[in-house]
């Protein structure tokens, strides 16, 4: 039987992988992604579930999920000139279809994609997590960007029902689990800073976030994160919802790590038990 | 309305060599083949961040235009005017 070994959560955040190309191995972002990384090594995972929010490139607003998942055989990325290097990367096609069948079973009408390619938001983790791309990946797409956003209980149940179809998979497989993204994140809209194009409009709540985790307050934080607070910390504050699909999988634990990254609006959460 | 057209001109700016160039080039004749209404396309060619902001237009999208510097939307331009719009997120 398949068993969940670990939970992580990264940011995505698009420059990052050629501002550690500039300042090198040592560097402040360099070393926060490696402190999960090495977890992910630990852990071992066969595989790894990616929920992800895409950002108008493998989607547009034509066609728009609210939830999707890759089955296909293989993907690429970044699709959106995100300046790092094109990677492939293979995904376990039987595995993510029966996590779709199981997923419409519970209730979850999930969008099926196949051919397709993904934004920064899934390759920038895998880039500094699993840089030889050995490690096959499920991307499961949540809306997080274009209101409105599914309710964090809901994107919490989902991650709760692919638990369950993982859980119903005949083979001995190790299966990891990344929430990709944001907490406070403000892209283009009238909370950034005077003369930026970007900026990290709510500290507290990015800190609040991160206390709520540390102490495995799911309730606390499902009610919390509605669709108004999420994007009061920035148009892009539903990303929270991939953490929170992810903590679904993952289920009751405490973080191993819970790591801030001091003036930004998100933090590395690390997830073991074992 | 035609907000569909005005997010889809911002995505193909940065997916579409060709069309971010002309866009570059000629900002009047790159649009005029593009659905949009009068007031859509009297906003675009002014760079109106606020107004397209206002009528639903997404700011991820839109703050493409500043990669370019289309429209005139420098950083600063752009983020001067987007601060002029009403946050409907503060109540």
């Amino acid at each position: 039987m398949a068993e969940i070994v670990a939970g992580f959560g990264v940011p995505h955040t698009p420059h990052f992988p050629a501002l550690v190309a500039r300042e090198g191995p040592q560097s402040e972002v360099a070393l926060l992604y490696a402190g999960v990384a090495k977890h992910v090594a630990e852990a071992a995972p066969d595989v790894l579930i990616v929920f992800t929010d895409d950002h108008f490139n493998t989607f547009f607003l034509d066609n728009f999920p609210t939830f999707a998942i890759g089955v296909a055989d293989a993907t690429s990325g970044p699709n959106d000139q995100t300046p790092m290097p094109q990677y492939k990367v293979a995904v376990p096609s039987a595995l993510a279809a029966h996590i779709r069948a199981a997923a419409i079973d519970r209730g979850f009408d999930i969008t099926l994609a196949q051919n397709f390619s993904v934004d920064h938001a899934v390759i920038v983790p895998l880039h500094f997590l699993t840089p030889h791309m050995k490690i096959p990946v499920v991307p499961i797409f949540i809306n997080g960007l274009a209101p409105p956003l599914p309710s964090a209980r809901r994107c919490y149940a989902l991650g709760q029902a692919v638990r369950a179809a993982i859980e119903q998979w005949p083979q001995s497989l190790r299966v990891g689990v990344i929430g990709s993204g944001s907490f406070s994140l403000e892209i283009g809209g009238p909370q950034v800073p005077v003369g930026e194009r970007s900026g990290f409009p709510d500290p507290q709540w990015t800190a609040h976030l991160q206390d709520l985790m540390r102490d495995d307050r799911i309730d606390d934080l499902l009610d919390e994160a509605t669709t108004a607070r999420m994007l009061r910390a920035g148009n892009i504050g539903g990303e929270l919802l991939n953490w929170i699909a992810m903590l679904g999988v993952v289920g009751k634990h405490k973080p191993r790590a819970m790591i801030p990254h001091a003036g930004q609006g998100h933090a590395f959460g690390v997830w073991r038990w074992s | 309305m035609s907000v569909y057209a005005v997010n889809k001109l911002c995505r193909d700016a940065l997916h579409d060599l060709a069309f971010r160039e002309a866009l570059k080039r000629d900002p009047a004749a790159a649009i005029a083949p593009l659905d949009l209404t009068a007031e859509e396309r009297d906003a675009l060619l002014a760079g109106d961040v606020a107004r397209l902001y206002e009528w639903g237009c997404h700011p991820f999208l839109l703050a493409y235009l500043t990669r370019w510097d289309l429209f005139g939307l420098t950083v600063p331009v752009y983020s001067e005017r987007i601060h002029a719009v009403r946050d409907e997120r503060n109540g």
